[in-house]
């Protein structure tokens, strides 16, 4: 025990201690920052963008009653986005002059009439496309004209506004009798889903995969970086190779949390800027609504997911004896890493399907599917219990099966050996 | 008393192939003994079977007349042939780590590290990583790793390749300190000038099987003595007529002689007094790498 401490002392201190461990940490940070600030620049910058008018040349030529009650509509609108330059006839020299001289930043024209039809709408201004935001308002605009111009009068403005009202579908979430009468939520009669819980359930499903191999790729480094240097065989004959695999495992899932608490506080920090308070109401985002069961649930699939992917990394990183080859050893626990990420990142607005409820007992995909289950979908407390009995079983499992791949990889120099090779090297060490 | 290492008929197989066939052989307390043999002889597994990585198929390996156990990695200390440490870490970070693995406390450790250090004059290595040192000083300091949680049985595979001169003796001056400090010293090399330096008793493998072991002088003993040096100030003539000898080589000091039976050295020797003044008389022991070469090398290379 006092052994696996000086291990995990030894791992922790040296990482942390690394140049590289360092300056990774804060790029991350920084780069966090800023991302977390991006929404909040974009607003800043095409705020002032949205403040300048633009000013559209609006040509009555074809279709002047068209064009007069896009005009009254416009005005009607108190909007802020573009107002009208008035054009008789279209004559496209002037128009464009007029373009090149700046008095309008575009202009719209309307197709000859098409028997009673609407007629097509162009906007030609000196750019490759619309600006977005004047494209919907116009747009809205040129429905809302589009509706009179077709219904010539027979609807009531109220009509008009009400066909132009888009349609909103609210969302539910259907709880079983039986548990709303124990869950608070329900008894606030709010039983949609906290939009929040969606971004807590992506953040910890990325905070998984990425810390996890980040620290798992770690491991197998250092186990091979070992390896490769001979310190191994110093380290086997000192401290049993279980206390070292599991004393690697642990110091590195302690530098893991160290990262994850420091861009957590980082995250915090930022959100929690002035600047950035009115952009989280905008998102609908309210940090009181965090479930809390979430969360800490998460953390325990987490942990108990972390070793069983860091034993795995282990073992692998012990059977390759050179840093050169560890790339192409580890691809396949990659390629089961990003598919239980995708897996769970696609399953966001399905969380009750069946792939992921027969996802949630297989070992290595459950900590992540049982994530999305908990937080948005419905899941019994027996089949959270299963699952994590499942994975602690496959922990202690694969746990004891890398220890002896360690035990015996450690030993192994040359090419990296095949499964056969291996079992007849166990056989020859007698482990 | 047990004896401080006892190997017992030991036997290692990998797959069909057999690496260790049956070696016996015991380390007193205080005594350096010498593993010798070619290059995949068995030394190496043989080693590590005494540190307990791996098991032997059949036989026994007894430390002070008890069977291999998990306290016994504090009382066995080890230098590989490929010896390694982390290169990044600091000298001072990554040994106390070693010693303290080997169940010393951090000041202990602390303190004999910088004995060592101050043994091998070199104390400023303290805060320098191990990737900053020339070959020859991480070699130091490997065996600094091997030795710094005093151990009571040492093993050194190859403790001197790599060296230079001044380095290999003071390293020898260490061993054997060490060596009269009570430890058993358990030590492979291919050098046989070191072994006739250091060791009492040597077993020479060739191909995983004993092909010879025994205290060296008694080794030498059984081997004939097969040549006599001679210098004169003069010239001895007819030197070849002489019963039993095979040969005579002019050199610059005087003569090295061939025989086939050490009876005819006495006739050398009278036949230079008469002639000449003697300055120099010996009769050559067998060298180990000799012997080596007669036992291993016809066969092997």
């Amino acid at each position: 025990m006092n052994r696996l401490g000086t291990v995990i002392g030894f791992t922790f201190l040296n990482k942390v201690r690394a140049k590289s461990f360092v300056i990774t940490t804060v790029i991350l940070a920084l780069l966090v920052s800023i991302g977390l600030n991006v929404p909040y620049f974009i607003e800043k910058f095409t705020g002032e963008d949205s403040e300048s008018v633009a000013k559209i040349g609006l040509v009555y030529g074809n279709q002047p009653e068209i064009a007069e009650s896009l005009k009254v509509y416009t005005d009607k609108q108190s909007n802020n986005k573009y107002s009208f330059v008035e054009y008789q006839v279209a004559d496209e020299a002037v128009l464009k002059q007029d373009i090149k001289d700046k008095k309008i930043d575009g202009y719209l024209d309307f197709s000859q009439d098409t028997n009673g039809a609407f007629p097509e709408v162009s906007f030609t201004s000196n750019k490759e496309s619309m600006d977005v935001s004047l494209q919907t308002s116009l747009q809205a605009a040129l429905q809302s004209v589009k509706t009179q111009y077709i219904t010539k009068g027979s609807l009531t403005a109220e009509q008009v506004a009400e066909i132009n009202m888009p349609v909103q579908i609210a969302t539910f979430k259907a709880l079983p009798d039986a548990a709303s009468g124990e869950n608070g939520e329900s008894a606030s009669g709010s039983k949609s889903i906290a939009i929040i819980n969606y971004v807590i359930v992506y953040v910890l499903i990325f905070l998984f995969f990425f810390s996890n191999m980040m620290t798992g790729n770690m491991i197998a480094a250092e186990v091979t970086a070992e390896k490769s240097s001979r310190v191994m065989e110093i380290l086997i004959t000192s401290v049993s190779p279980l206390t070292q695999m599991f004393g690697k495992i642990v110091g590195m899932f302690l530098i893991g949390i160290l990262q994850i608490a420091i861009f957590a506080a980082v995250v915090v920090v930022n959100v929690s800027l002035p600047h950035n308070a009115p952009l989280l109401a905008d998102f609908d985002l309210d940090l009181s609504q965090i479930n809390l069961q979430v969360v800490i649930l998460g953390f325990i699939f987490y942990i108990l997911g972390y070793f069983l992917y860091a034993t795995l990394f282990a073992a692998i990183g012990s059977l390759v004896s050179r840093t050169e080859d560890l790339g192409q050893a580890i691809m396949p626990i990659t390629m089961l890493s990003l598919a239980t990420f995708y897996i769970g990142i696609f399953s966001l607005s399905a969380p009750n399907s069946m792939l992921l409820k027969v996802c949630t007992y297989i070992p290595f995909i459950s900590p992540v599917s049982m994530l999305v289950r908990i937080g948005l979908g419905e899941i019994a407390t027996w089949e959270i219990a299963l699952s994590l009995a499942i994975l602690v079983i496959s922990i202690v499992l694969f746990g004891w099966l890398s220890a002896k791949i360690y035990r015996t990889g450690v030993l192994l120099y040359g090419k990296r050996p095949s499964f056969k090779e291996l079992r007849k090297a166990m056989k020859a060490y007698k482990i | 008393m047990a004896n401080a290492l006892l190997l017992e008929k030991v036997v290692k197989q990998f797959g069909d192939k057999t690496a260790v066939n049956e070696i016996s052989l015991q380390v007193e307390k205080g005594e350096i003994y010498g593993l010798l043999g070619a290059n995949g002889a068995g030394k190496t597994t043989t080693m590590r079977m005494v540190l307990g990585l791996i098991y032997p198929d059949s036989g026994r390996i007894m430390y002070h007349g008890k069977p291999y156990g998990k306290e016994l990695q504090h009382l066995i200390g080890y230098l590989p042939e490929e010896r390694g440490l982390y290169p990044k870490v600091k000298v001072s970070d990554q040994i106390k780590y070693l010693a303290r693995l080997r169940g010393m406390s951090t000041s202990d450790a602390d303190k004999s590290l910088r004995y060592w250090l101050d043994r091998f004059e070199v104390p400023e290595y303290y805060d320098k990583k191990i990737e900053e040192l020339s070959k020859g000083n991480q070699q130091k300091m490997g065996f600094v790793a091997a030795v710094v949680h005093k151990p009571d049985i040492l093993i050194l595979d190859e403790a001197f390749s790599g060296l230079d001169p001044v380095n290999v003796e003071l390293l020898k001056a260490t061993v054997l300190e060490l060596r009269d400090a009570g430890t058993s010293i358990l030590f492979s090399t291919h050098r046989m000038e070191h072994v006739e330096e250091l060791c009492r008793n040597i077993t020479i493998l060739d191909r995983s099987k004993t092909v010879l072991q025994g205290n060296l002088r008694e080794i030498k003993k059984r081997y004939p003595r097969e040549e006599v040096i001679l210098h004169t100030t003069g010239e001895v003539t007819g030197l070849e007529q002489l019963e039993g000898v095979k040969k005579v080589e002019r050199q610059e000091r005087g003569y090295r002689i061939s025989i086939s039976d050490v009876a005819a050295a006495k006739a050398i020797l009278r036949k230079a007094m008469e002639e000449s003044d003697v300055e120099h008389f010996e009769i050559k022991e067998p060298t180990l790498n000799q012997i080596f070469i007669k036992e291993v090398g016809e066969s092997n290379e």
